[in-house]
């Protein structure tokens, strides 16, 4: 399995409507309302915005990875959105952010969970990939750009 | 297959009896008593010991009715049943309604391990909590019913104050105990790490003793202290957890086998129409009609309303529980023994060969999942103070570039792990951290405040 396996049409948003943090997040989060793979889409919320207390996972660059871990997914479950708009994130850099990617793991498949955001940072900290998925038009165009950029890696499972 | 290990060993027991090749005879029922009880501490301590509060809580309202209103109404609904059938007084029939009325939820476990699903939702905390609490039910029920039918001049009111005492004193004395130790496990030092387990075993009897003495139900209050225990933060955790559900194996096999051994197989034949009769009206009739009343304000689902009901398996406690009559002398407490036997070996024949299909049936199985051992086996609720979260490196983070022993972390915190590009490198002073790396952080959480600032520094 790879990270880009994980995305289809129904998890990637091309524009995103969220203005801030929370409702970039929530709205990434939304998508998995009515998800078979959901038990409690509301431990999922606080899962991940208990990690964000930490510290802010906009890790600078204009994007961001809002991530945790919880027993009320059933498989790990991904989204990703981007915005045109700048989304007052309270990134580290104090930068707007751009590119969201939500990853969501279960409790006990941390090996898992830690290989995919190590995935993510890896693809997401290259400037060129940031710029091509900034550029690109549409869903389709966007679940492509993952696909083609992680044909060299290896598989995660 | 799914036979629940309680027919194993029963069975060994009665191949070991009289009547069996072993020829053993053992018919002191005061004795099997007391070997019944004792192990039945155990099983409830380490019961309560093992229940995830956290997991438990959100159920505990209708668990807590089930134990109760739903343990009541079984016993009221076989009362009348037996009343009916046996042309016998309705104490008599409230006798036999109390014994059989508790459930056992670590058969139900058993089985579906064995089958190697589990089950979705409220469902297996429900269970768990349900059988835990109700045994204490049926045990006052039992013994109230005795006191009534050996002393006519007490009144059901009576019975109902002393419900109160026994179930308040209990819990009370059992939230104390568990408090007083978990206080006394942490505080004393101990240079043996052996003592620790029997420590609290001798600690576990005294809370039970304690309330007994005073009035309160010891069963409960037990189960409590377990409960509070298991759900504090303790040294030697796992060293106490794993003796004591090596004790509560180690009990019921005690209990099995005395009770197999206490049983003369050739009675039960005499009891087979009466036994299946009754068995039928306990689990079609009297359990249902229990779990609906308890569980309708809750807003279960019909097919876990049914699920609930079929898995009402009964276990040793209401062959413990039979015991009483014959220590006390009640009339036919002979026959109440076999019945009670026959019925309790019907339920988990019947129901714990079809456990598994029935979950799978009403679509409410899952797979069973192991615990993975993970790259870091260590979790956040075991520790309170500590916390393991992943953090991403980017070009502009001002850790980049850096040697980790130039990073100042605080003293009581590091960076266990680093992922770089699909590879896992276990960090030193002298690693330098690079952009795109995965770092998982094990934070003391009184040192937020330094490690934000330095995860937070950007170029």
């Amino acid at each position: 399995m790879k990270l880009s396996d994980l995305l289809n049409e129904k998890n990637v948003i091309a524009d995103m409507s969220g203005k801030d943090k929370n409702e970039a997040i929530n709205e990434l989060i939304d998508l998995f309302v009515d998800d078979p793979k959901v038990n409690d889409i509301e431990k999922v919320r606080k899962a991940v915005f208990d990690r964000e207390k930490i510290i802010s996972t906009g890790v600078g660059k204009g994007f961001a990875v809002p991530h945790g871990k919880t027993d009320a997914v059933q498989e790990v479950i991904c989204a990703f959105g981007r915005s045109k708009e700048p989304i007052d994130y309270q990134a580290l850099d104090q930068r707007p952010v751009h590119l969201v990617f939500l990853l969501v793991g279960k409790e006990n498949l941390v090996s898992l969970h830690i290989k995919l955001l190590s995935r993510i940072s890896r693809l997401m900290t290259r400037d060129e990939f940031r710029k091509k998925l900034m550029n690109a038009n549409t869903v389709k165009e966007i679940i492509e750009i993952f696909k083609t950029e992680e044909e060299t890696y290896f598989e995660l499972l | 297959m799914g036979i629940p290990t309680l027919l194993l060993f029963i069975g060994v027991g009665m191949l070991a009896g009289s009547e069996g090749i072993g020829g053993i005879n053992f018919n002191d029922a005061g004795l099997a008593q007391s070997i019944g009880i004792v192990s039945l501490l155990f099983i409830l301590f380490s019961g309560g010991l093992d229940t995830n509060w956290k997991e438990s809580k959100v159920v505990s309202l209708p668990a807590f009715t089930l134990a109760t209103v739903g343990v009541l109404a079984t016993a009221l609904l076989i009362a009348v049943a037996v009343m009916l059938i046996f042309n016998t007084s309705f104490l008599w029939g409230l006798l036999i309604g109390s014994i059989i009325s508790s459930t056992d939820a670590a058969a139900v476990f058993a089985v579906l391990r064995i089958g190697n699903i589990s089950l979705k939702g409220r469902l297996k905390p429900l269970l768990e909590l349900e059988s835990g609490s109700n045994d204490p039910m049926a045990v006052f029920l039992t013994i109230s019913t005795i006191e009534l039918l050996l002393n006519p001049e007490k009144t059901f009111l009576s019975q109902t104050l002393f419900f109160v005492q026994q179930i308040g004193l209990g819990a009370l004395i059992g939230l104390l105990g568990g408090k007083a130790m978990v206080f006394l496990i942490n505080r004393l030092n101990f240079s043996y790490e052996g003592i620790y387990p029997v420590f609290s075993l001798s600690l576990a009897i005294i809370v039970y003793s304690l309330t007994a003495v005073t009035g309160g139900s010891g069963f409960l209050a037990i189960y409590i202290a377990g409960l509070v225990l298991g759900n504090s933060q303790i040294i030697q955790r796992r060293t106490l957890l794993r003796f004591f559900d090596g004790l509560a194996v180690l009990s019921q096999i005690a209990m099995f086998l005395t009770l197999g051994l206490l049983i003369f197989p050739s009675n039960l034949i005499n009891v087979w129409g009466y036994g299946l009769l009754l068995a039928g009206i306990l689990i079609f009739v009297a359990r249902p009609i229990g779990v609906f009343l308890s569980l309708i304000p809750f807003k279960f689902k019909f097919k876990e309303l049914v699920f609930v009901s079929w898995v009402g398996l009964r276990g040793a406690v209401p062959i413990v529980l039979a015991t009483f009559p014959l220590i006390y002398g009640i009339k036919n407490s002979d026959l109440i023994f076999n019945l009670v036997f026959f019925i309790v070996i019907t339920s988990s024949l019947l129901q714990g060969w079809s456990l598994n299909l029935t979950a799978k049936l009403l679509g409410l199985a899952e797979p069973f999942v192991p615990k993975k051992k993970t790259q870091i086996e260590f979790s956040n609720e075991t520790q309170i103070d500590t916390e393991i979260f992943e953090v991403i490196v980017n070009e502009n983070s001002g850790m980049c570039g850096k040697q980790i022993v130039d990073l100042d972390f605080p003293k009581d915190s590091r960076i266990i792990l680093i992922v770089r590009n699909d590879q896992n490198i276990i960090p030193a002073g002298n690693t330098i951290i690079e952009p795109g790396d995965l770092l998982s952080i094990l934070m003391n959480k009184q040192n937020r405040d330094a490690i934000h600032d330095i995860l937070a520094l950007t170029q």
